[in-house]
């Protein structure tokens, strides 16, 4: 219900779709979004049935008396859905912000795990 | 594939994108142009030089100060994995910031919070507007 709330609130705020690296490695995948600006506080991550939805708010102190001489960057809002198949163990997904990267973890399931098959000698 | 990221094929939402940069805020008009973006702004005492780094250790950027301009520059290494999209930028980058008027070296400050480099750069004395009294006579 809060969340009907949110979505209907217009949000002023840029929205940027922040750039996304995905990998896989063995243990599961990674996914690491540049987010430069978020804090912990206004990081907000969703995991609705398949959707994992991420957004980040960037907003900067207005620097006082002070006159703008060249921008490339101001306030903005991040925003990124992915879609997370059966393959992924959501119980096990972590997240970690450190210096403006979030770093997801998306364990892979026990049973899409690489495993190695023994060969019985006959 | 184990995971089917809807990004790669979702119409709609690369549609947003392409109506996103068209409405992009005007004042923000290089975004995109050069790595990292930078924003530069002046008070009466400083030149205030902000910059996206995210996701860098301070000891991975170099941060050099010249007589006319201030350099960063510093090189974001890859992940160690299977790629199945890559959009952060990897490799080396440079940026050089002319400085029009001369500061105080030995005061410059420089911070980093969440990804984000500021550095201050309080001006020279002598550049500073100074008020002067009149006598009357």
């Amino acid at each position: 219900m809060a969340n009907d709330i949110e979505k209907r609130t217009p949000s002023t705020l840029a929205r940027f779709r922040p750039n996304t690296d995905i990998l896989e490695r063995e243990d599961g995948f990674h996914i690491f979004m540049d987010m430069p600006g978020v804090g912990k506080d206004g990081l907000s991550i969703d995991l609705r049935e398949n959707e994992l939805e991420v957004r980040g708010r960037a907003v900067y102190p207005r620097e006082e008396n002070a006159k703008a001489l060249h921008v490339e960057f101001g306030d903005g809002e991040y925003v990124r859905t992915f879609t997370i198949s059966d393959g992924v163990d959501r119980e096990g997904i972590r997240a970690s912000l450190k210096k403006g990267l979030l770093e997801l973890f998306l364990p892979k399931a026990a049973r899409f795990k690489p495993r190695r098959i023994e060969i019985q000698a006959g | 594939m184990v995971i089917d990221f809807s990004t790669y094929y979702d119409l709609p939402s690369s549609m947003d994108s392409f109506f996103e940069e068209l409405w992009r805020p005007s004042a923000i008009s290089q975004r995109r142009m050069a790595y990292p973006p930078v924003n530069i702004s002046e008070d009466e005492e400083n030149i205030i030089v902000a910059s996206e780094i995210p996701g860098m250790d301070t000891e991975d950027i170099d941060l050099t100060l010249n007589e006319k301009s201030l350099t960063i520059k510093g090189s974001k290494k890859n992940e160690v994995g299977n790629y199945y999209r890559q959009e952060r930028p990897t490799g080396n980058f440079q940026r050089i910031i002319n400085l029009n008027i001369p500061v105080q070296v030995d005061a410059v400050r420089a911070s980093m919070k969440d990804g984000v480099l500021r550095v201050v750069l309080p001006k020279a004395k002598e550049c500073r507007p100074v008020t002067i009294a009149i006598d009357e006579q």
